[in-house]
């Protein structure tokens, strides 16, 4: 029998059925195991797509029932996160945002309070008077600052904080304050255990109870017992009950964030370093200048000190420039020629205002002298003309021309004037419009002094000399000619002293050398005399204004040579005197 | 940090505070011994290179009358026996003591300190003591608080001892 199906054909059903038999025994087992392995697939789809349908209420039920699915999930998470974070930061970034911008202004408003409050400490410190005890206590003992603080300003400080594994006594993690060195933290907690032991074996107390808290001198240590962990504070000062709460709190947040590792605890501590910053959550320190509410009543004297610090220096600066006001004031009032009327001082622009004599000295200057700021300073000032003595001798000092050589005095409405004056001078009081308060002016102890062009020409007269032969009163040629241009140089200056007024007068004085007798010699000084006054008179000068004075060997010449001395006084030399003329305005 | 609870129990007068006296880091006095009933001293070994510290709490000595205190072993990664070798009854009220701690700690490891072997005039024991028949047989160590011999070894043992058994 062949096993082809097309064989037999035309015999119809039977042998399809036959190799259908066949085919069973030959290869049933296959067919089974096909069909299976079919459904298989098919249910397989079928359970991912409900999977799909229930997978939220599946993960919420879990999720309820216990942690697992967390624990499961959370690595996968954190990849995801990361892989996310690493390809796109943007997109993650702008996802936080909302709760990062809360988060970081809230730190921000935290960190700004928090500077508040130290600024307003170190106030209170620096500047009460308990402060500046404290520093003179650190200075005179050599115990630093912060001590002397915390012994006299201490409420409490939490110094220490273990982490005690219950049932072994082995530290877990120990915190200290940052001053503070604590080498045998280690030993101290198992003593800490095995005090506990010792207490409740000693006084067989309810199940439960401990030893909670324990003084020594100014130190409490106060003990927080869980089930798997103690924690352990020692503090300094009188400790509130809020620091209890926060121990049970801190133990709590431990025993829950910490369960895994403090049931499989065989003595590794270092899965507990990550408890540290709960365990410095309760190292604190409160003085009596932080904790709120005791110091209030002198709280108003933290702000107080600077203000009156403040207050006083403006107003010692208002009184100061109120007085330098009133000084300069008076002493503008004092000053002759000036009279104020009104004076206004505001906050920043300060006035005067009043009359003013043209000869006066300027206010601002005289304000200025007096130490007042001319900036801030305006001054209205009217012309007027004042009868103050200092002020009218100025005015005339001005009006006649005077100068620093002339000593001036005013008694009743006279000027009197002495010293050297120019000749000027007398001309304009005599000529009157004498300035206003000065009736007369006395000239009478006071000289003239001849304006300069007409002094050289008055110095180049008296230097003239008219020398003779010995024994002879005859002039040469050269001497004659000589005269005529000195004749033309006195008229030249007896017209310009009398255009101011004045007069000149002439001293011809007639000399010989020694020889010979008196009589002799005093005829040929009066020839020499008579002839040079001759000549003079030739050349048209005016003989009532000479004075001839033979004095022949009298009053010599001075030389040191005789022959020389001889020689210069056998001659006639001059002298101009100038009168001026007294008479004042009064007087025409 | 690894730290390992150490208990050490002995009878009264086996010289156990003297054995380690000189070996360990201590900050409380003897006193504490007759008052608390404890004190506990460090000890820093090295396994490997792994760094232990041996939290030694040296139980007060004890005798017929008074029980080792339970509160005090609880929770304890090693135990270090102490016994006198020139009394020999000393060895055999440890195991007392021994039957006592392991009901509260169970099997943990354990070696005993023979001690005093600088008498050797003196000295008690015999092999079968040393070395102990049996399963429950604890390590044992000779040593000498005066020479120092032993000591060391004891407690790197020990160390070692827990390292190899971490669950307790």
């Amino acid at each position: 029998m062949t096993l082809d199906p097309h064989e037999n054909v035309a015999n119809g059903e039977k042998p399809v059925a036959e190799f259908a038999a066949l085919r069973r025994l030959l290869v049933g087992p296959e067919q089974r195991r096909l069909q299976e392995l079919s459904e298989e697939i098919e249910a397989r789809e079928l359970t991912a797509a409900e999977l799909a349908d229930h997978l939220p209420e599946a993960i919420a039920l879990r999720g309820s029932r216990d942690r697992q699915l967390g624990r499961a999930l959370g690595p996968t998470i954190e990849t995801a996160l990361r892989e996310s974070i690493r390809r796109n930061p943007r997109e993650m970034a702008t996802a936080i945002f909302p709760i990062l911008g809360p988060a970081i202004r809230k730190a921000i408003a935290e960190a700004m309070a928090g500077l508040v409050r130290s600024i307003n400490n170190a106030v209170d410190q620096s500047l009460s008077v308990r402060g500046l005890k404290w520093r003179v206590e650190a200075w005179r003992t050599g115990v630093p600052y912060p001590d002397i603080v915390i012994k006299h300003a201490l409420v409490y400080r939490v110094e220490q904080v273990f982490l005690v594994h219950a049932e072994t006594g082995l530290l877990l993690e120990h915190v200290s304050a940052p001053d503070l060195s604590v080498p045998d933290a280690d030993l101290i907690s198992g003593m800490l255990t095995a005090i506990q032991d010792f207490v409740r074996d000693s006084f067989r107390p309810a199940e439960g109870a401990m030893l909670r808290t324990f003084s020594v001198g100014e130190h409490t240590v106060q003990v927080e017992a869980g089930p798997q962990a103690l924690l352990a504070i020692v503090v300094r000062g009188q400790a509130p009950d809020t620091l209890l709460r926060r121990q049970q709190d801190t133990l709590e947040t431990v025993h829950l964030e910490f369960a895994s590792q403090l049931t499989n605890f065989s003595g590794e501590a270092l899965p507990f370093e990550p408890a540290r910053p709960l365990l410095e959550g309760c190292l604190e320190t409160v003085l009596t200048t932080t904790q709120p509410g005791a110091p209030r009543r002198l709280r108003w004297l933290r702000w107080a000190v600077p203000l009156f610090l403040i207050v006083a220096v403006i107003g010692g600066l208002y009184v100061r420039s109120a007085l330098r006001w009133g000084r300069a004031l008076a002493t503008l009032r004092a000053e002759p020629g000036v009279v104020v009327v009104d004076a206004s001082r505001g906050w920043r622009r300060w006035s005067i205002s009043g009359m003013k004599d043209p000869v006066a000295r300027e206010p601002s200057a005289v304000l200025a002298a007096a130490g007042l700021s001319s900036r801030a300073l305006s001054g209205t000032w009217e012309s007027y003309l004042s009868l103050d003595s200092a002020i009218v001798i100025a005015r005339a000092t001005r009006s006649l021309g005077l100068t620093s050589t002339a000593a001036v005095s005013l008694r009743s409405d006279t000027l009197f004037v002495s010293g050297v004056v120019p000749l000027e001078a007398f001309a304009r009081a005599r000529q009157g419009g004498l300035p206003p308060g000065i009736a007369g002016v006395d000239l009478r102890s006071a000289s003239p002094v001849l304006p300069a062009a007409l002094e050289s020409l008055r110095q180049s007269i008296d230097a003239e000399l008219v020398q003779f032969e010995p024994g002879s009163s005859e002039l040469p040629q050269a001497s004659m000619t000589r005269l005529t241009t000195f004749a033309s140089r006195l008229r030249q200056l007896n017209d310009g002293v009398a255009a101011l007024g004045a007069s000149t007068r002439l001293v011809l004085t007639g000399r010989t050398d020694p020889t010979g007798a008196d009589e002799t010699n005093t005829a040929l000084a009066q020839r020499r005399v008579d002839r040079v006054a001759g000549l003079l008179a030739l050349s048209g000068v005016d003989t009532s204004r000479l004075i001839l004075d033979a004095v022949a060997t009298a009053r010599p010449l001075p030389a040191d040579d005789p022959a020389e001395r001889a020689r210069i006084n056998r001659s006639v030399s001059f002298a101009v005197t100038v009168s001026a003329d007294h008479r004042t305005a009064r007087g025409q | 940090m690894l730290q390992k609870k150490i208990c050490m129990v002995g009878v009264f007068g086996t010289g156990k505070t003297c054995l380690v006296q000189q070996y360990v880091h201590s900050i409380f006095s003897v006193k504490y011994l007759s008052t608390v009933g404890v004190k506990i001293d460090k000890k820093e070994v090295q396994v490997g290179d792994q760094p232990v510290t041996l939290m030694l709490w040296d139980l007060e000595g004890r005798d017929s009358n008074r029980d080792v205190n339970g509160s005090y072993v609880r929770g304890a990664h090693g135990l270090i026996y102490v016994a006198d070798g020139t009394r020999r009854e000393t060895v055999e009220q440890l195991s007392e003591i021994q039957d006592m701690v392991t009901g509260v700690v169970g099997e943990i490891p354990s070696v005993m300190a023979l001690n005093k072997i600088d008498l050797t005039d003196e000295w008690q024991l015999g092999s079968s003591d040393e070395n102990p028949p049996g399963p429950n047989g604890v390590h044992r160590i000779r040593t000498s608080a005066k020479t120092g011999e032993g000591v060391e070894a004891t407690f790197q043992w020990l160390a070692e001892a827990t390292m190899r058994n971490p669950v307790t």
